[in-house]
Order: structure tokens, then sequence, then C-alpha cells
């Protein structure tokens, strides 16, 4: 074998692991795009559809990243950028089989959005987590950080809601009103694909970006936040 | 086989790893500079513009502040700036230049890489790695390929050493064993 095949074997070599490390990097199914979730539960959003940035955010209630999430970034977020209407801040339930209540506390969630007062549980059920985790309704300690956050009308409406609804199972259960958002969720969360939470996509400008995981730290993400906004 | 062509086979080999490294860095640049997009690899996603750029950089920087090793204030100039390291890094491995130094820097920063994805999956960080781009999540095969590519960057840096050595041997020895035809 002289010099010059040497050579070409060589670069076939470098061309096979460019393909191979490429090949690594494609997630294994594209992201949906924005107008797909539109039809999703407008009940969990946060601020003006008309903001110039949307972002998507899949959540567990259970899970401490998302806990942390929601305390260091998201209420930062929703105090500031949301309510200046720069920001379109749409909750999605994603409950991760392994924890064991977070199912239970998107099902309150969900029927407290449906009377119009998603923000306050969502707010009760991430600032009492450490609280609820170890007995979830068994106690009934999600249930009083629900009926904190409300008016006892407006807890009254809920529960009624919740009729059916109460259970650590994760399977949907048929006579419960709210469960069926909450699958429309885990659905439109398995197509993107979402595989760990929290998970957040953010969409500006017509374009969306690929999906970012973890705890992201506020003055990072309102970095970026600003450079979308700055752009034309 | 004989020592020569012991010798050809092993500059052979050295010529290869190096160039696998150097495609590794060049494509963990390229994924992290290029525009971000939820649709991997559509044709908007594949060109570099400034404006990009700069949104692209900051992305990753969200992805680097996700393994919660560095403070905020850290975070930012080391996402901007390593890119551009893994890009010059491969352009130098790509060429062939100062060898010995340059595939010890790599294996330095594979190190530095696969501690930092060790730390994190023992802590059970639920993160993307943003080695290659967006989108692709932290997992026991991240291990596996990182520790890969460390193994990788140990023998082309100790290859490029012995290579030089004895290309070189008037270098390493006595001055009077040198001076012997």
């Amino acid at each position: 074998m002289n010099r010059t095949s040497l050579r070409i074997l060589a670069l076939c070599a470098a061309a096979a692991s460019l393909l191979f490390v490429f090949a690594l990097s494609v997630p294994s199914a594209t992201a949906q795009t924005p107008a797909d979730w539109n039809r999703l539960s407008a009940e969990k959003s946060l601020g003006s559809p008309n903001a110039p940035i949307k972002i998507d955010v899949f959540s567990d209630y259970e899970c401490p990243a998302c806990d942390r999430f929601y305390e260091g970034t998201l209420r930062p977020l929703i105090d500031d950028y949301v309510a200046s209407g720069k920001v379109y801040l749409v909750h999605h339930d994603f409950p991760l089989p392994m924890h064991k209540y977070s199912r239970e506390a998107a099902r309150w969630a969900n029927a407290a959005a449906r009377i119009g007062h998603f923000e306050a549980v969502d707010r009760a059920l991430y600032d009492n987590q450490g609280a609820w985790t170890e007995n979830g309704t068994l106690d009934g300690s999600m249930e009083k950080f629900v009926q904190a956050a409300l008016t006892p009308a407006e807890f009254k409406r809920v529960e009624r809601l919740m009729q059916g609804c109460i259970s650590d199972s994760h399977q949907e259960i048929k006579g419960c009103a709210v469960d069926a958002e909450i699958q429309h969720d885990i659905a439109a969360g398995q197509l993107i694909p979402v595989t760990q939470t929290p998970t957040f996509i953010v969409s500006a400008h017509g374009q969306s970006y690929p999906p970012a995981a973890g705890v992201i730290s506020w003055p990072l993400m309102k970095q970026f936040l600003d450079k979308l906004l700055g752009q034309k | 086989m004989t020592p020569s062509s012991r010798w050809s086979a092993g500059r052979i080999l050295l010529l290869i790893g190096r160039l696998a490294l150097a495609v590794v860095f060049l494509a963990a640049a390229y994924g992290k500079l290029r525009p971000q997009s939820a649709v991997p690899w559509s044709l908007a996603s594949l060109k570099i513009t400034p404006a990009s750029l700069g949104l692209s950089m900051t992305f990753f920087a969200m992805q680097v502040d996700s393994y919660q090793l560095l403070p905020p204030r850290a975070v930012s100039p080391f996402a901007h700036a390593l890119p551009w390291i893994e890009l010059a890094l491969g352009v130098l491995l790509l060429a062939g230049f100062a060898l010995r130094y340059v595939s010890l820097a790599s294996t330095l920063l594979l190190a530095l890489f696969y501690a930092v994805v060790i730390r994190s999956y023992a802590l059970g960080l639920t993160i993307n790695c943003g080695c290659f781009g967006p989108n692709e999540k932290l997992d026991a095969w991240t291990l596996v390929r990182d520790g890969l590519l460390f193994a990788l960057g140990i023998a082309v840096t100790i290859a490029a050493f012995i290579v030089h050595r004895r290309s070189h041997p008037a270098l390493n020895s006595h001055p009077e064993q040198a001076m012997q035809p």
C-alpha cells in the first residue's frame, strides 16, 4: 500500500467518524411545532398570547429540580417578563411515574385551571412541595395547601371537579374530569420528546429553539430572553 | 512484521486517531455555534450568521448553567470561549501542528468533560449534555462515549510523543550517542 492510498484511507476514517459523531448528536425525533400546542389548555398559561416570546414548560410537581426551577427562575420570569407582556408562559404537566403523588398534584392544578385559578394553585404546590410529597392526599396535606390558595367558594368548585380524581395512580382515571388534559400534555411531551423534567421550549419570531432541560438560573435565562427581544 | 512496517503502521494509526479527534472537536464546536433550531439539521439551522452566533452561544450558556457547576457570572464567559477553543483544537489537530502539545491540551479538555459528565450523572442531574449541540440527554451512553473519546485522546497523545521521540533520536540521547552513525 503506497502513501497516497494510506492517506485516502485515513481521510475515509475521518469522514466515517464525522458521520458517527453527527449521528450521535441528532435527536431521535423532531420537535413539535408551536402551532400544535395551541390547542393545549390555554387555562394553564400566564401572560399575553401576543407576547413576542413563548415558553412552554414541561414539569412535574414532585420533582425537586422543577421546584428549584420554579422558585429560582420562573418566579422572577413571571413577576418581570410575563407581567410586562414580553413572555407568554405555558405550563404542561409531565408527571413522572417515579414520583408517587405528582399526577395527583397535577389533577389539583388542572382543576384550579378550569376555574381560572391555575397560577395560585401552581404556586402553592411548588411552595409547599416538601410538605406534601410525603403523603400526598393521604393525610390531606396537598388538599390543605390548595385550599389555602383559594377562597372557600373557589375551593368548593375545585373540589367538585376533583370528584373521582383523588388517587395516587398514574393511570388515566375515566371518571376524572381533568385527567384528559394531563394526558394531552403527556402525549405532547412524548412527541417532542421530553425525557426529563423540567424541560422548556422557547419560541420567538416564528422559530422554536431546541428543548432545554434542567435548572437554568434566572440571570442566564434573562440573558437569552434579552438577546431574543433585541433581535428584529 | 518488520520494525519498519510496524513503525509506518504506528504512524498511520496516529494519523487516523488525530483526524478522528479533530473531527470530534470540529463537530462539537459546530454543534454549539450553528443556529439552534427545534428542527435539527434543517437548512436554516446549518448556516451560521453573526446574528445567530450570539444567540447560539447564549443558548449554550444555559446548557452550561444546567450543570450547576459554575457561578452564574462565570458561566457566560466559559460558554462563549469553549466553542472557539474546540474549533482551534480541531483545526490544529487536522493540520498536525505542534501535535504533542495540541493532543495533550485536547486530552486535558476531554478529561475535564469526562469528569464533569461523571459528576452530573452521579448527582442524578436530568439535563442535556450540550456536548455536540442541543437536545442530547446526558445518560449512561454519554459516559461511555466521553470515556472512549478520553481514551482516544490519551492514545493520540502518547503516540504523538513516541513518534516525535523516534523521529528525533538526537534530541533524546546523550551527545556522544547521537554522534554515532
